[in-house]
């Protein structure tokens, strides 16, 4: 495990540096924050007040030493406190994620399962055709029509805003399209192929109720994969609901990490990428915790090698025979 | 059970904590954030569907301004909050006369146009209680147009210059420039009064007015909330609250118009769906090409002039902007001090622009080189529509164009001097200009003179009329200025002028305003009235 901590936590310092770096090539902030006819000598005062006439180097030597002094710098758009700005915004784009991904996993697991009870069946078409659906249709389509639809023509909901509970609705909803497309497919796919294993067929023959055998034990061994893909959907999320966030006026990350790549706002940009990457790694390790316990196989002793291999694979019931890698859409949905 | 016999994990325990685990991901992500949002623990609902308008003028804005900070205000997104409805300036511009008049100095006079006196009005109090006096009023101009503050309005309005100040007693107070300046009040109107108290080596983020509104609270990404200042001097507001939302999508501001959420939603185009609830209005906004005449084939006069000839602008205004625009021959718009009602509009005719392409070619021209046409992403409605027109039109008379979109940024290193230079060819700027201040000095003097910030080129000749113009007075300034706008088209040619925009706001039945050249840059609450 701690292989595993140390592991993800490499690339954190990777990103950090890395936006460090690029944001400076994009030019000078100067002339976005000074009149157009600024003064030469306007504009060398705030090169120099900024520091960004220094070498990137050196920058990035001022920058580190500001994070172990808890320093995130300042922002040059608002003259606030940069962590402070990241620390606001991202509770809103942390509920937002959360509540989506909740309600997706719910609808997922009742419509994954009922299809994949009998495949090709109706219902199983339908679920395939609605599931493909959702997970393709563009956010910023349906963040509009849902607006025009709900908030104007029916006149249910507010059209944006973070006021009282109905303005969670159309950004959730629009949200929860595409996890709930992409984990549809995947449960369902993990359920087939659990309901055709030869235990399932024998606690059938036990007389399981159907409700039993699907609750019980099929779903069990869809949950590792599912997961999964489940993780890497709410990462996605987290990294920013931008267009949701932008049209919903919703006061997130997301939003706040492009006004700041546009404004050139460094230390803004900078405290959202450490935050955001931040949690990604938190949840990238409870999503290893909550696998080791899903698959006993996989206790943090066995590393994090051993997980990858048998990540996509249930191994519950019949260890002694060949395993076969029997998810092929959980890779192929997890796009 | 068979099943729970099986190695591993009692099934039911298992179970049970990998659904926990599953959730708790999730959920935990909720509960470490503190849980009280985004959501119901604003203090007040006014932003809310169906909430009742009632007392509160609601505004929809289409970006969250990034300070308040008075000297700040003439950005467009802070001052459409700020000016004249928080804070106050001493002089102020009639948008519609272009008259200067009184606000909280009562008359300004000079001998020389280089000393210049004002009396200030009694009786005036801050949102803090006290009182607004000459110290206020010089603490104020030193500390926006001669300190290291930095502020926006020091380079725009006042340059380099200097003021020296003199309180010669509470209601008196003496300005002086380093030269004689005749148009001082109109660039102190764009100085909005903030106690002397104020920091004079920070910034502000939310200032302590004389305005008619005073500033309650500013949840940062959410809202700004004001009501009225009950000790103001003036008239007191009609609405007695005020509610300021932002949301960057324009048919988002729009809707909120028709769904009752909002009274009033700047910065809209017909596209945005507002139906008939949308008002239109000149925005002093100014579209035009600059060529940098360093690089073939601009160095040519006959390839600019072809420039001209080659755009129908009629036909733009006509079809991309549904005739709202008008077709222009100068960079100011009606209204502002030098415009030219005389100047015609440059003529349409493709043809006499392949000619004079093909004659520059003939005097050894290299017409052939590429031409980067420079526009800005989404600065204005259709302007990827219009870049697209454009190239196809300059292409038809025999130029090789190419069109580059930026993003604002990058668009603003090919604003302002120093250029970069281009490895693409020649450069051709399209430029969106407004001249808020309503005088011609604060548009030619940066854009046409020899070392502008934001001209590419000029001549001697040009640079005297300019500095005729920018000297003289009441009727010799309007004429002076019109010979400079005139000498450009026939002796520079260094943009070719496409049209004057409108802008459209969203007015909700429930209110009564009527918008004009200035409201993009100052919607003043204090003139929005209910509408029964």
């Amino acid at each position: 495990m701690r292989k595993r901590i140390v592991s993800s936590a490499l690339p954190l310092v990777v990103v950090v540096v890395g936006v460090f770096a690029l944001a400076r090539m994009t030019g000078s902030p100067a002339s976005l924050y000074l009149p157009l006819n600024a003064t030469d000598a306007m504009r060398a005062d705030f090169i120099a007040k900024n520091g960004l006439d220094q070498p990137v180097l050196v920058q990035m030597f001022d920058y580190f030493g500001g994070l172990l002094r808890l320093d995130f710098g300042t922002s040059l758009r608002t003259g606030e406190d940069a962590a402070a700005m990241a620390l606001r915004a991202f509770p809103a784009t942390l509920q937002l994620a959360a509540m989506t991904m909740v309600i997706a996993i719910v609808l997922a697991i009742i419509v994954g399962s009922a299809a994949a009870l009998k495949p090709n069946g109706v219902l199983d078409r339908f679920a395939s055709f609605v599931s493909m659906a959702a997970a393709s249709i563009p956010d910023f389509w349906l963040a509009i029509v849902g607006i025009w639809v709900f908030a104007i023509y029916l006149g249910w909901l507010p059209t944006s805003g973070v006021m009282g509970a109905a303005a969670w609705v159309l950004p959730v909803a629009t949200l929860v399209m595409r996890p709930f497309g992409a984990l549809v497919q995947v449960i369902r796919g993990a359920m087939v192929t659990s309901l055709s294993e030869p235990y399932i067929k024998l606690a059938r023959s036990k007389g399981a109720t159907e409700y039993r055998v699907v609750t019980g034990h099929a779903l069990r061994n869809a949950a590792a994969p599912a997961l999964t893909v489940a993780g890497d959907l709410t990462v996605g999320l987290i990294n920013g609901a931008v267009v949701v966030e932008t049209i919903f006026g919703w006061p997130g990350i997301g939003k706040l990490m492009i006004d700041s790549i546009l404004q050139r706002d460094f230390a803004v940009l900078q405290a959202c990428v450490l935050l955001t990457a931040l949690a990604i790694f938190v949840l990238n390790i409870l999503i290893d915790l909550g696998y080791a316990l899903l698959d006993p196989r996989v206790r943090p002793a066995a590393g994090a090698r051993a997980r990858r291999k048998t990540r996509a694979v249930t191994i519950e019931n019949e260890p002694s025979e060949p395993i076969e890698p029997n998810v092929p859409t959980a890779a192929s949905a997890s796009v | 059970m068979f099943f729970a016999s099986k190695p591993g994990a009692p099934v039911t325990r298992t179970r049970r904590l990998s659904m926990a685990v599953a959730a708790g991901a999730l959920l935990g992500t909720t509960v470490l954030s503190g849980c009280s949002v985004a959501n119901s623990s604003a203090s007040n609902s006014s932003g809310a569907a169906g909430a009742a308008a009632g007392d509160t003028l609601r505004v929809v804005l289409q970006q969250e301004p990034p300070t308040l900070e008075a000297c700040e205000s003439n950005l467009t997104s802070t001052g459409v909050v700020v000016r004249s409805t928080i804070t106050e300036p001493l002089i102020e511009r009639n948008p519609t006369t272009g008259d200067l008049e009184p606000k909280l100095a009562t008359e300004w006079t000079s001998k020389d146009d280089t000393k210049w006196t004002l009396k200030l009005r009694e009786g005036v109090k801050f949102h803090d209680g006290s009182d607004f006096t000459a110290e206020d009023a010089a603490a104020t101009i030193d500390r926006a147009v001669n300190s290291k503050l930095g502020c926006n309005v020091e380079g725009y309005v006042f340059g380099d210059d200097d003021l020296k100040l003199n309180v010669v007693d509470a209601g008196t107070l003496e300005v002086t420039a380093p030269k004689a300046d005749p148009i001082l009040p109109l660039r102190l109107s764009f100085l909005e009064v903030v106690p002397a108290e104020t920091s004079s080596t920070e910034k502000v983020r939310e200032p302590i007015g004389t305005g008619p509104y005073k500033l309650d609270k500013w949840e940062a990404g959410q809202s700004i909330n004001a009501s009225a200042f009950a000790d103001y001097w003036g008239e007191a507001p009609a609405f007695p609250k005020a509610n300021y939302q932002w949301r960057s999508e324009g048919s988002v501001r729009a809707a909120m118009i028709t769904s009752g959420e909002a009274d009033i939603a700047t910065g809209l185009s017909p596209e945005d769906n507002i139906g008939d609830l949308g008002v239109t209005f000149p925005n002093n906004e100014t579209v035009a090409l600059r060529m940098h005449g360093d690089t073939a084939p601009f160095t040519d006069i006959r390839v600019r002039q072809a420039v001209n000839y080659a755009i129908d602008k009629e036909a733009i205004v006509a079809s991309l902007y549904g005739g709202r625009d008008k077709a222009a021959a100068q960079l100011v718009p009606g209204g502002v001090v030098g415009h030219s009602e005389s100047l015609p509009v440059w003529p349409y005719d493709p043809e006499k622009a392949k000619s004079l392409v093909a004659e520059a070619k003939a005097a050894g021209v290299d017409t052939s080189a590429q031409i980067s046409l420079v526009v800005r992403t989404a600065q204005f409605p259709k302007i990827e529509e219009l870049g697209q027109v454009l190239q196809e039109q300059l292409t038809q008379a025999g130029l090789n164009v190419k069109l580059k979109m930026l993003e604002t940024s990058q668009h603003l290193t090919y604003q302002v001097r120093p250029f970069p230079t281009d490895d693409e060819g020649a450069i051709m700027l399209m430029t969106q200009h407004g001249n808020q201040a309503g005088d011609a000095a604060f548009t030619v003097d940066q854009y046409m003179t020899t070392k502008g910030a934001q001209s590419a080129f000029g001549t001697p000749e040009l640079d005297k009329l300019i500095a005729t113009a920018d000297a003289a007075t009441g009727a010799d300034r309007q004429s002076a200025f019109e010979k400079v706008f005139s000498y450009q088209n026939d002796n520079v040619v260094q943009f070719a002028h496409i049209a004057h925009q409108t802008g459209m706001l969203g007015l909700a039945k429930t209110v009564n305003y009527a918008p004009n050249s200035s409201t993009s840059d100052e919607l003043r609450l204090a003139e929005v009235t209910p509408a029964k």
